[in-house]
């Protein structure tokens, strides 16, 4: 057994590598507009999909298509973020409650429309780079590691090098870390929170497409596969502390090393007792996440 | 308007009562047990999401808890299911508290996530062991008599309804749970304690849960992870509460008349499109929070009206007072 242990620690890696895109975009939604969105799994599952029927239908591979669906996904957000921000900024009942319950009735909308469209069936994507794989046995190490996790994992980088030059050396990531810090203040200096806020929600959601799409070619998809990611989203977020970005890498990897782990040890059918196991003694024992800093 | 309330509400249950006496067809009276179940199953949920402010995404899995434990005791254990039923109502409380324990001290966010999270990891367990019988599922003995369920169903949601009608609306028990609804901090300042509220307010809520479950399980006779544990127990309650009214009693009630009828009539005709009533579902959960923030029953009567500012009667006065001290003010906006 002892020798499965490398190749569980590298694929742990590279998925959690991946995981790190979704969280960041996640975690910074809930900063600026302090909801947490139960649909973030159902948006992957839509990106896998628009990849995986754009690959059939073209022939084309589903990388290409990348940046094509981050803007359509972009624009999906942007449009729907203001209902979203009617919803929070409403006066009647309690605003906060009915955000959370308003993304929860999109989720289920969403995999209600999306079981309708694509039926109970799993599939995954085919890849030019599913094929192939790396062997590090001139290493002396007995670890295989697909091109196609590779490649996830330097889109993980990319995509989270981006987010950080955005937020730390534009005005608009100025804005947005004004607007997660003090909403009303922010806006008094100049930020308009409901532009900003649509823009951040649009990046999010096209973020968690392409996502979806790599997801799709390294393990599956499938029209009720949002649930499982919706809890994976929320775990990264609640170890990493709550509002704390620094943290999300480290609690992402750990969430992949998890998942692997099952995987190669145990019955993977019991990941998510596995996930809300840690995430129950994480609360337990220090509610704002590993490193103490969520609010 | 009291006195006709309570007129109304005896007339609706003297006919609910003498109902199977009239009325003999079998189907109807298993939609009507039903149907009661979903009002059962509503206000209590309420309990948490509509007084207290904590939404507990994953209010199904007490139902599941409680249909489990009374089929595990009675077709493994053995036991009678008089034994068995307050067994089920005691397993959801305690998983209730031992979920409510970390999750309760954080803010509502956590919370609905957490217990969502939960939910699909009770699935998750009971289809992977052995004494749930995994996705095959659970016989129970067959008890063919649908007067003694409809019965049963009607006394423990009438109980339900009485003793939560009491605690919340008359008792002080009610207004804590609406301060701290309104404002934790605030209520934390007045000397209360709201993790202990929350934690009472959330097995109160799961315990008449449990019960309705393992009544359930023993109508049915057959329970599985995806009838009793599934989605759609959990998207069904907040469907209801949210479209009928969240923080009242009668709100969720009349929620799951309509949403139950709507069911019924849906599934009847359109069985073959029982996924389109997921996309219902959901869409009605959205439009209901963008244009009846209040439920149908907070908009018909004006009721939420104390939902939005705190109550400053120093005791629990009576609803029509409380009405109108608050309500005034909010017409003139």
């Amino acid at each position: 057994m002892m020798e499965l242990l490398p190749q569980a620690l590298t694929d742990g890696i590279l998925l959690g590598g991946i995981y790190i895109t979704i969280a960041i975009a996640f975690s910074l939604t809930y900063g600026v507009m302090h909801v947490i969105d139960f649909a973030v799994g159902e948006w992957i599952m839509f990106g896998a999909f628009t990849g995986y029927y754009l690959n059939k239908w073209t022939g084309l591979d589903p990388f290409l298509f990348l940046p094509v669906i981050f803007v359509l996904y972009f624009g999906v957000g942007y449009l729907i973020q203001p209902v979203i921000h009617r919803v929070l900024s409403g006066t009647k009942g309690n605003p906060f409650l009915m955000g959370l319950v308003f993304t929860f009735g999109l989720a289920i909308m969403f995999r209600g429309l999306a079981l309708t469209a694509f039926g109970f069936y799993s599939n995954s994507i085919p890849s030019a780079f599913s094929e192939g794989s790396f062997d590090l046995e001139p290493l002396g190490l007995t670890v295989t590691i697909p091109t196609v996790r590779l490649v996830g994992l330097a889109y993980a980088l990319a995509i989270t090098l981006i987010l950080h030059y955005l937020l730390k050396k534009t005005n608009f990531g100025l804005g947005v870390r004004a607007l997660a810090q003090h909403k009303d203040a922010a806006g008094l200096m100049g930020v308009n929170s409901k532009r900003t806020g649509s823009y951040v929600y649009g990046i999010y959601v096209g973020i968690s497409a392409m996502t979806g799409v790599l997801l799709g070619c390294i393990l599956s998809i499938g029209a009720q596969m949002g649930n499982e990611y919706t809890i994976f989203a929320f775990f990264v977020v609640v170890l990493a502390g709550m509002g704390y970005l620094a943290g999300v890498p480290w609690a992402a990897l750990l969430l992949g090393l998890v998942q692997s782990i099952f995987m190669i040890y145990f019955n993977p059918s019991h990941t998510l007792l596995a996930v809300f196991a840690i995430l129950y003694i994480i609360l337990l024992i220090s509610p704002r996440g590993l490193f103490g800093k969520g609010v | 308007m009291k006195n006709r309330g309570a007129t109304i509400l005896a007339i609706i249950g003297a006919a609910l009562l003498i109902l199977p006496l009239v009325v003999h067809d079998t189907f109807v009276l298993r939609v009507l047990t039903e149907g009661v179940m979903w009002i059962g199953l509503a206000i209590a949920f309420d309990v948490i999401a509509g007084y207290t402010g904590y939404l507990n995404f994953g209010h199904g899995a007490f139902f599941g808890i409680g249909a489990y434990t009374i089929g595990i005791l009675m077709m493994q254990a053995n036991l009678p299911f008089w034994a068995a039923l307050p067994a089920g109502g005691v397993a959801a409380a305690v998983v209730a508290l031992i979920a409510g324990i970390p999750t309760l001290r954080l803010k509502g966010a956590y919370f609905a996530i957490a217990t969502w999270a939960l939910s699909r990891a009770i699935q998750q367990l009971a289809l992977n062991v052995e004494f749930t019988g995994g996705p095959d599922g659970m016989r129970l003995e067959a008890f063919l008599n649908p007067q003694f369920f409809y019965y049963l169903m009607l006394i423990t949601v009438g109980a339900t309804f009485a003793i939560l009608w009491y605690l919340l609306e008359r008792a002080p028990f009610g207004l804590k749970l609406k301060a701290i609804r309104e404002d934790e901090e605030g209520a934390k300042a007045l000397g209360l304690n709201p993790t202990k509220l929350k934690m009472q307010s959330f097995v109160l809520s799961a315990l008449p849960t449990g019960i309705l479950g393992g009544i359930y399980a023993y109508w049915i006779t057959f329970i599985d992870p995806s009838s009793t544990l599934g989605d759609l127990v959990s998207d069904q309650a907040v469907v209801m509460v949210v479209f009928g009214g969240m923080g009242t009693l009668f709100g969720p009630a009349l929620g799951a008349i309509l949403i139950f009828a709507f069911k019924t009539i849906f599934w009847a005709y359109l069985s073959d499109f029982q996924l389109l009533y997921l996309i219902i579902l959901g869409a009605l959960i959205a439009i209901s929070v963008i244009f009846i923030p209040n439920g149908l029953w907070g908009t018909m009567f004006k009721r939420k009206a104390d939902a939005t500012r705190p109550q400053h009667q120093p005791e629990p006065a009576s609803e029509p007072a409380a009405l109108s001290a608050v309500a005034a003010p909010e017409e003139g906006n």
